[in-house]
């Protein structure tokens, strides 16, 4: 039974998913499908249209194997070999110093602001 | 049938590759031996060695990948049972996340251009800091090159991974919201990881600011790109 209810939520998944690629084509809006699906899936959720129940299992055994969905596009870079053997090196380091920033910025601000509205609730 | 069997032998090669390579991850639990890094390796080892061009692989690779889609949409689930903190820290979540997800794309943007990078590699770089799936979608919407992108969006995840704790601890960065807002904005699903070693409020602060900044980045590539390479 179990696995019924999962199988038939991956149909769910697929359904928003498929939705949301066709709004995307059909609004042409630039926004990945994929997105535009887990918008509409979250609001769904959030307006009760569509309940949690119906759709967790689902979701959990799909997202249990999330990395590997993605390793037959990360083996392309065999085809971009030659671009690190040179300037394209720099890249790395590139994405490495991008990364700090965005971690402290991102840090810095959500605890600072976290800081600061329980600072003002303090004080009223 | 030999295109179908030649299709299927990839299909089943990439996830037995991914199988023992998650046995020996929670066996050995070396950053290195991460399934993803190493089931790379191993699939990229046997394509060169043996002659395989990657369009043959990806006969079979493209099964597995069109799950990726509705991977991205089964993310809302659990964004929506996090929804309680999500909503008593709104501003500071938001704020963070937002002020994250644009400088991550600037930065990566200015720094590829200043070394002269072609256009199609500096919009391949502009996504990295949101969740591999997404970030591909974004880079092949702009013009950029996804499964490069993927690579970008890896090295952030272990710089996240690896120096996170140090960077944070450096910049002072101490409460559960400002470690979890920080590795999930700039190193995704590997920044959660390591935010799941300082407890459960990082982590769920951390897959919050990974959901939302793959959604926010998704809607603010495009902007990022034609605002940066006017």
């Amino acid at each position: 039974m179990k696995i019924i209810s999962i199988i038939l939520q991956l149909f769910v998944i697929t359904g928003f998913y498929l939705i949301g690629e066709a709004i995307q084509v059909f609004f042409n809006i630039p926004l990945p499908g994929s997105i535009i699906g887990f918008l509409l899936l979250f609001t769904a959720l959030m307006l009760k249209i569509y309940p949690l129940e119906w759709i967790e299992s689902g979701a959990h055994f799909l997202l249990a194997f999330l990395s590997l969905y993605f390793i037959p596009a990360t083996v392309g870079v065999v085809e971009y070999g030659e671009l690190f053997s040179g300037k394209g090196m720099l890249l790395i380091p590139i994405v490495i110093a991008s990364t700090f920033l965005t971690m402290a910025v991102a840090g810095w601000v959500s605890q600072y602001a976290a800081k600061a509205s329980t600072d003002r609730k303090e004080r009223s | 049938m030999a295109f179908n069997l030649t299709a299927a032998f990839f299909a089943v090669l990439t996830v037995s590759i991914y199988l023992l390579t998650n046995v020996l991850y929670l066996k050995y639990r070396k950053t290195l031996l991460n399934p993803v890094l190493a089931s790379t390796a191993i699939l990229a080892l046997i394509l060169v060695l043996g002659n395989i061009p990657y369009d043959t692989y990806m006969m079979g690779g493209s099964w597995i990948g069109t799950l990726l889609g509705p991977a991205v949409v089964a993310l809302a689930i659990p964004l929506y049972k996090q929804r309680d903190l999500l909503f008593t820290n709104m501003l500071p979540i938001l704020s963070g996340i937002a002020a994250g997800v644009v400088v991550g794309m600037a930065s990566g943007v200015l720094f590829t251009q200043l070394f002269r990078f072609s256009e199609e590699l500096i919009l391949t770089v502009l996504p990295k800091s949101l969740t591999t799936p997404v970030a591909m979608q974004v880079a092949s919407n702009l013009g950029g090159i996804p499964s490069l992108a993927a690579v970008f969006v890896m090295v952030a995840g272990f710089t996240g991974y690896i120096v996170g704790p140090a960077l944070l601890k450096w910049l002072h960065i101490d409460s559960p919201i400002g470690r979890g807002i920080g590795l999930g904005t700039s190193a995704h699903g590997m920044g959660t990881a390591k935010a799941f070693e300082y407890g459960q409020q990082e982590t769920s602060m951390s897959s919050v600011a990974m959901t939302l900044s793959a959604v926010l980045g998704a809607l603010l590539g495009p902007v990022a790109a034609w605002l940066l390479l006017l």
